[in-house]
């Protein structure tokens, strides 16, 4: 369970003909067993935050912390599309991310392969498989190193709505049976009330515009009475926040 | 009441599977292929039997007797001994110094701005240039061919290697990177299998370049090889030597290519969809 600290995010793309700003002025605590979304509408700077988290992305200004006791956490990064090596099978595309080898390393990526119940497709190479199998291997593949912190990117938006749904289920079970920190990208509304303890809502233009918990018992079903409530209230916030703007 | 969904069996005979219809097409394509032989090996024929004279076009009887006579004298091993042994080095050489130029260029703009100029120079100029350079720098023997090769094919190795580099796919280095992977790590496990189709195209346009440089740089300077041959076929106006030595010398690019670059490209591509099936 990882501590996230951030503070005055501030992000901006320079490119030859204009200046972009993703992230504008973003702070936030995460800390513990939490499940915590990001959501907005797509280009108000949800990939930035992550990518900067992860450090493929550096900031303009502000600092990021994310700690693990006295140490830096461990990260395990999911992303939109699964970003496996198509050159290296399914089992190797696991091994790959692991910073040590052995037989104990190969039997935990194997377990966690058999998680996401592909253990069979372990020597296939991920061109034979589904885009939701190759989302599982992504997934197995992030939590296959054990990480303090999982970050992940609107990892089931590619998905058909079936597959896409069972995955949630085992993602849910996942962060309860494993106690992670997850910090959980979408732009699918009904998606964060179904998975988070806490919602944070993006604005166009990267600012942070609420920090919401999220106070209904697990496991919630889409379709109850509650789970609907919360979903139209904040696409409410993010309908006034629209009308503030124009 | 009930309704029942049924399902009618599969019909007795079945189209062609997969395989049957891939067996199919390629005994077509040799067919196809022989074909292509027996045409030209016959318009060949009618040529020297009906048009020119037997010692312009010799007839391809003639001809494959000669070749058998290169091949029983031991001749042949001799001098494609000694233009494979300039090729071998040539190329050797000519792969290190092109991959490593193509990653510098692919990965900086500086050094791409301080090489790209030049790099586009020797790829453009033609190798007869080269051949003629090196034989006045450097005499009679065997370096001059080496060197030859080396400047000619280097330039189309580093030109594919940069735009293999270029293409590397952003989605994987950042997947690695945000995994905690080395710089050495992710050259070896993302770049290097991501470019291997390009080294396979490199070395083949290299390759192709590389035989025709250094056959010329032997005519020019050869003291043995394939080239040296043809210049001593050539002074002893022997069309029929002088055809046997290029038939040989197609005969085995053509094997280097078909037997040797092919199945190597098959084996280290087979992840890929296409080929693995
Ligand atoms: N590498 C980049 N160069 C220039 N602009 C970028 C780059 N990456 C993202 N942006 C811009 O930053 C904004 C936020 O992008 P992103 O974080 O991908 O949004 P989201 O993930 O929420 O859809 C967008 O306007 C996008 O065009
Ligand atoms: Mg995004």
């Amino acid at each position: 369970m990882a501590t996230i600290k951030v503070q005055d995010l501030r992000k901006e793309f320079v490119t030859d003909t204009s200046t972009v700003v993703a992230i504008e002025n973003v702070s936030f605590e995460v800390g513990g067993h939490e499940f915590v979304s990001v959501v907005g509408p797509s280009g108000c700077g949800k990939s930035t935050l992550l990518n900067i988290l992860s450090g493929i992305e550096s900031a303009t200004r502000g600092t990021v912390d994310i700690t693990e006791g006295d140490r830096k956490a461990k990260l395990g990064y999911v992303f939109q599309s699964a970003r496996l090596l198509p050159w290296r099978s399914v089992i190797d595309n696991l091994l790959f991310v692991q910073s040590s080898r052995g037989p104990q390393v190969r039997a935990r990526c194997e377990r966690y392969l058999d998680m996401v119940q592909l253990s069979h497709t372990a020597k296939q190479y991920p061109g034979q498989l589904s885009g939701g199998m190759q989302q599982r291997v992504g997934i197995a593949r992030a939590f296959s190193i054990e990480p303090d912190l999982l970050l992940m990117d609107e990892p089931f938006s590619h998905l058909d709505a079936i597959t896409a749904r069972s995955l949630r289920r085992e993602l849910h079970v996942m962060w309860q049976e494993t106690g992670k920190t997850v910090l959980f990208v979408t732009h699918d509304v009904s998606e964060a009330v179904e998975l988070s303890t806490r919602i944070i809502m993006l604005a166009k233009g990267g600012r942070l515009v609420a920090d919401l918990p999220v106070e209904l018992p697990f496991p919630r079903d889409p379709a109850s009475d509650a789970v609907a409530l919360a979903r139209a209230d904040l696409l409410r916030r993010f309908e006034s926040l629209d009308l503030l703007a124009t | 009441m009930q309704t029942k969904l049924r399902l009618r069996p599969p019909p007795v005979s079945a189209a062609p599977g997969g395989d049957e219809r891939r067996r199919v097409e390629r005994r077509r394509r040799w067919l196809w292929r022989i074909a292509g032989y027996v045409f030209f090996i016959s318009l060949w024929q009618f040529t020297s039997s009906f048009l020119v004279a037997d010692f312009i076009v010799p007839p391809p009887a003639v001809i494959l007797a000669e070749m058998w006579d290169i091949i029983a004298s031991g001749q042949v091993w001799v001098h494609f001994g000694a233009t494979l042994r300039t090729i071998a080095i040539g190329f050797a050489v000519a792969f290190a110094l092109g991959s490593a130029t193509g990653l510098l260029m692919g990965r900086s703009r500086w050094w791409e701005a301080f090489l790209s100029d030049w790099v586009m120079a020797t790829l453009t100029t033609p190798g007869l240039i080269f051949a003629l350079v090196t034989a006045m720098i450097f005499g009679l023997g065997p370096t001059g061919p080496i060197v030859a090769v080396i400047v000619t094919s280097f330039s189309y190795i580093a030109v594919n290697v940069v735009e293999g580099v270029k293409a590397v796919p952003r989605d994987l280095t950042d997947m690695a990177r945000s995994f905690g992977r080395s710089q050495p790590q992710i050259l070896r496990h993302v770049y290097l299998p991501f470019l291997a189709p390009y080294f396979f195209t490199a070395t083949r346009y290299g390759f192709s370049i590389a035989w025709k440089i250094a056959t010329l740089a032997e005519v020019i300077v050869g003291t043995a090889g394939i080239g040296f041959m043809m210049r001593q076929k050539f002074q002893e106006f022997s069309m029929q030597g002088f055809l046997a030595w290029v038939l040989l010398f197609f005969a085995f690019a053509l094997f280097l290519e078909r037997v040797v670059l092919q199945r190597q490209m098959k084996h280290v591509l087979r992840w890929r969809p296409e080929v693995a099936r």
